[in-house]
């Protein structure tokens, strides 16, 4: 091994701990990398994989009741493949050992007895039901689980008003379910939700369905244009109450998974420049002081005949071990953390199995990045060092110039100790070197504040979509629309205190070029239950025939309030009418459109009608209230709205003090990885100068307070710094989390700011104590000797 | 011992060096006609600023003129690039420093195989040590030697390359007498024995009577050369 290589590793060996703490800011970037790219590539390949060998549709559309025979005529339209007609229908579940009731999703299964062409499910245990047998279904697995049933159980169904024994003869899964979630809901809800595969012919009976389907699902060839084949169909299904035509991209699961799996890919793009600029930085910060202080060692290696490639290689190489071996710390937990929330993921969305192909490409980029990272922090000192004339090299530096300006009478006139003066003169000498390290804690402050918002948006979010919003116990969805007067036979069941209306419609909104496909909610006048917020927090109703849209639908249709939309009913008559904007809510689930019922009957030409019941009751008879609704053929299913309340704040709570936890960490490496390195150089540079002030009789913490004041007062700069930052980047997190599924608001309380600012000055200030050690044990006399 | 006859190694003409500290210009080198010949031991006396340090600096490459001639065997040190200034430190000259200037964090023999990584035609790291008499202490770090030994182990790793000229800036200037002694023992025998032609800056003038010739600085000058019919030992010199 050649001499100047030893020496490398040496000084390497040296300089552990500041290598090691720019090492491990590097590796949070390459876990970052490593981690969001292989759950991408695992959650996209598990998808893609279980969407072609299962047969995932291409487009579905939903009718009333049309006949059979009209398969035909859909295959005929360019570029369908493969159609298949369904019966689907949400039923009322009695589970056994549940009070409360459940809902399911029955789908017929083809008459052949064989499993549908078309979203395929996976068998996971038993069999498919047999052809004839009216009593026998196949569950989806996670219901199956969540219950705790085996093959053989049973459970009651309502089917047309009469229930129903069922037993479980197998368990599935399916691609269309990936995402499971029951109407109404806004999460999955295992126990409480399953997939009903049923023989076609009990579905035909129950529901006189007899020759006819109300779910058609198809297939289209690569290069068939999906707009056209959804408007044939529109057209088709038409007469027998279409509800509109949609393809993969508003179908539930999809959309869930896919906001997921873009999620995944922000959180790769945003995250892991922030680390590699700091890495940059930090190596940077380190690099140029060790080249300063071996000024002697450079021109010697010059004076020996080294040339300035050598030397400037040399550098770089110190800042390549670095690199590499956060390289492989980030690889090493990166490709675990990957593996596990893969694991995570699969879980979270069923899926059969979980395809994780080691993604080479990505431990090859996030290698190369840090490789990069680290070359290009150490560039600008070793071309430095290199460019050192050898003589100039040799000789000390000369005393860094102070000048006297305008801050020298401002801290006169503070009458500042000199030790103080000595901090702001030292900040004041090299403005950039301070300002660069204020940015780099500021950004330890920004991580944290990017992520601490999420807390503080969910307790935004929940407050206004179940305190404010959402206020009743419990929505009952209809079988099919009812006139208004159904109210008053919900009143009557057991525990209800209060109940009121609402009615759902399927439309397109259009404005210009831009379109969405929502439903409108329709309440009557001076709602309590179920109410719109404005984005001032007042309590908004639709007026006249306007139309009330949430924040998510004013964007994407840039629509303002006063702005007319052209609104076309996908069910009904199907008319298209033009209203006008009254004004614009909060919500952060969905798309949503709100207009009062008078105005909506108006437009509809019929009595006011009613497709759910918002709630309230009575605790005590809950009991009574949950047995009434399994034997009430008039609703298909029910939404606890305060279980999903605790559901929701479960589960977000949860993964949220996870990733706090996990941003806490990365700002502390951060703060670290920066506060020790800015000591231990400062340490280094100023030792003669602090051993002068002890030998004049300074005490140890007098002189500690150079150096402790100087690291602190960068960090107190760093703050505003940091909160600008952190909101920036905490804007840019909310925007790529928003989708039409739902949005997150920015929600930045002071307490947010101030936790933040709290952990880094703190790990600041531990840093800096930990390096301030060094300064009791300072060997007076051998420092004072020492050339520089 | 007459002063050998032999050919010119360094001959500079009017050469001019100076520096610029703030607002005043320091004339560091004002004007220096100067010849030194192979396998001549050469002493540079005179008091700190007279310019010795910036003429050893120049003839060794690690600076340069600002006007006026320096030739290296008849080539003008003047006119090469980086690159070449670089080689030429590289292929011919050695240097040993008043500090050392060893690196910390290599061995004796480590720190003498920063040259013989790189030199043309060097001897073995172990040879070169065995000359100045550190073969013990091979293996140690700067930090566990000596001044005296630190600076021997700095002259063994500029005279491993076989260097034409060793050039020497106040070798002792860190050192006592004793260990001083064997420093320019070292010198001396590199000197004697390899033919390598030595130069000495120093301020001691009681070193000066090892030397074939003696030249005195004053005021970035020459003030007189003068050449010694008999020279001393260096462990007959006191001081």
């Amino acid at each position: 091994m050649h001499a100047l290589d030893i020496k490398l590793l040496r000084d390497f060996q040296r300089l552990w701990g500041q290598a090691l703490a720019i090492a491990l800011v590097l590796a949070c970037g390459v876990m970052i990398l490593l981690t969001a790219f292989g759950m991408h590539r695992a959650l996209d390949d598990t998808l893609t994989a279980f969407y072609d060998r299962n047969a995932f549709a291409d487009v579905w559309i939903d009718a009333e009741k049309a006949p059979r025979g009209l398969l035909k005529e859909i295959a005929e339209i360019d570029g369908v493949q493969i159609v298949e007609g369904r019966i689907q229908k949400y039923l009322m579940l009695d589970l056994p050992g549940r009070v409360e009731s459940a809902t399911g999703l029955a789908l017929s299964l083809p008459e052949s007895g064989d499993l549908p062409h078309l979203n395929i499910p996976i068998l996971r245990s038993g069999r498919l039901p047999s052809v004839s047998a009216t009593d026998e279904v196949m569950v989806s697995e996670p219901f199956a689980q969540a219950n705790g049933y085996q093959i053989g159980d049973s459970f009651s169904v309502l089917m047309s008003g009469q229930k129903r024994l069922l037993t479980i003869t197998g368990t599935a899964l399916s691609p269309e379910f990936v995402y499971a979630i029951g109407p109404g809901s806004l999460m999955p809800d295992d126990e409480g939700f399953g997939i009903l595969w049923m023989p076609q012919a009990t579905l035909e009976a129950a529901f006189d369905m007899s020759g006819a389907m109300n779910s058609i699902t198809l297939s289209v060839s690569r290069d068939a244009r999906e707009d056209q084949v959804l408007n044939d169909l529109d057209t088709l299904l038409d007469p027998y109450g279409g509800t509109g035509a949609y393809g993969r991209e508003l179908q539930t699961s999809n959309a869930f998974v896919h906001t997921e799996i873009a999620q995944l890919k922000n959180m790769a793009t945003i995250l892991p420049p922030i680390f590699f600029g700091i890495s940059a930085f930090l190596v940077n910060m380190v690099i140029g002081r060790i080249i300063t202080l071996e000024r002697a060692e450079i021109g010697l290696l010059k004076a020996l005949g080294y040339t300035d490639l050598h030397i400037a290689v040399h550098y770089v190489l110190l800042a390549g071990l670095t690199a590499v071996l956060g390289i492989i710390i980030g690889w090493g937990t990166g490709g675990m953390s990957a593996r596990w929330m893969a694991g995570q993921y699969a879980d979270y969305f069923k899926f059969p199995y979980l395809i994780f192909n080691v993604s080479y490409d990505a431990y090859a980029i996030s290698g190369v990045l840090a490789l990069l990272t680290a070359a290009l922090g150490a560039l600008r000192a070793a071309l430095g060092a290199a460019r050192l004339p050898p003589a100039v090299a040799m000789s000390p530096p000369a005393p860094p110039r102070f000048k006297r300006s305008a801050f020298d009478r401002m801290m006169n006139a503070a009458r500042m100790s000199q030790p103080t003066m000595m901090i702001w003169r030292s900040i004041l000498r090299w403005p950039v070197r301070a300002l660069m390290s204020a940015v780099g804690l500021a950004f330890a402050v920004a991580v944290m504040i990017s992520v601490g918002f999420f807390s503080h948006s969910l307790d935004t979010i929940t407050d206004i979509a179940f305190t404010q919003s959402n206020r009743e116990d419990a929505v009952l969805l209809f079988a099919q629309e009812r006139p208004l007067s159904t109210l008053e036979e919900v009143r009557r069941l057991p525990g209800v205190l209060e109940v009121e209306g609402e009615l759902y419609a399927a439309v397109k909104l259009r404005h210009g070029h831009l379109e969405k496909q929502l439903s409108i909610t329709t309440r009557g006048a001076g709602a309590t239950l179920a109410r719109s917020i404005d984005t001032n927090g007042h309590v908004a109703e639709p007026i006249g025939d306007g139309l009330l849209i949430t924040n998510r639908v004013s964007e994407v249709l840039d629509l303002q309030p006063g702005d007319l939309v052209e609104v076309e009913f996908m069910t009904g008559r199907r008319e298209t009418h033009t209203l006008a904007i009254s004004a614009v809510t909060e919500q952060f689930f969905g798309l949503g459109a709100f207009m009062t019922r008078d105005a909506m009957a108006a437009l509809q030409r019929r009595a006011p009608h009613i497709s759910v019941a918002n709630v309230t009751l009575d605790a005590d008879q809950a009991d009574a209230f949950n047995q009434q609704i399994k034997d009430t053929p008039l609703i298909a299913s029910t939404v606890r709205v305060t279980d999903m309340k605790d559901g929701f704040t479960e589960s977000i709570d949860e993964n949220i003090s996870v990733m706090n936890g996990l941003f806490i960490i990365i700002a502390v490496l951060i703060t670290v990885g920066l506060t020790y390195n800015s000591a231990r150089i400062q340490l280094s540079e100023r030792a003669r100068e602090l051993a002068s002030l002890r030998i004049l009789g300074f005490s140890n913490w007098e002189v500690s307070y150079v150096l402790i004041g100087e690291i602190m007062l960068v960090a107190l700069l760093a703050q505003p710094i940091g909160w600008l930052i952190g909101y920036g980047i905490g804007v840019l997190m909310a925007n790529s989390f928003s989708s039409d599924l739902y949005n997150i608001p920015l929600v930045l309380p002071p307490a947010a700011y101030a936790q933040a600012s709290v952990v880094v000055l703190g790990t600041a200030l531990a840093s800096v104590m930990v390096v301030r050690r060094r300064i009791d044990r300072l060997d007076l006399v051998s420092v004072m000797k020492t050339r520089e | 011992m007459a002063q050998p006859v032999s050919e010119k190694v360094f001959h500079t003409e009017d050469l001019v060096k100076t520096y610029q500290t703030g607002s005043t210009e320091v004339r560091a080198l004002d004007g220096v006609n100067l010849d030194l010949f192979a396998t001549e031991l050469t002493v540079l006396l005179g008091p700190s600023g007279s310019g010795k340090s910036t003429l050893l600096n120049i003839l060794g490459g690690l600076d340069a003129a600002t006007s006026g001639r320096v030739e290296f065997r008849g080539r003008d040190l003047t006119e090469l690039s980086d690159r070449a200034l670089t080689k030429y430190r590289r292929d011919h000259v050695g240097f040993v420093f008043q500090f050392y200037n060893l690196v910390p964090s290599l061995t004796a023999r480590e720190n003498v195989q920063m040259v013989t990584d790189i030199a043309p035609n060097p001897m073995s790291a172990e040879e070169a040590l065995a000359r100045v008499g550190m073969s013990d202490r091979i293996d140690h770090f700067p930090a566990e030697l000596s001044g005296g030994q630190q600076q021997r182990v700095a002259i063994a790793r500029a005279i491993a390359k076989r260097p034409e000229v060793l050039l020497c800036d106040e070798p002792t200037g860190a050192l006592d007498s004793t260990t001083g002694v064997q420093v320019l023992e070292a010198i001396r025998h590199v000197n004697e024995d390899l033919g390598t032609t030595a130069i000495v800056i120093t301020h001691n003038a009681a070193i000066q009577a090892m030397a074939h010739r003696v030249v005195r600085f004053q005021d970035g000058n020459i003030a007189s050369v003068s050449t010694n019919d008999t020279r001393l030992k260096p462990t007959d010199i006191e001081w």
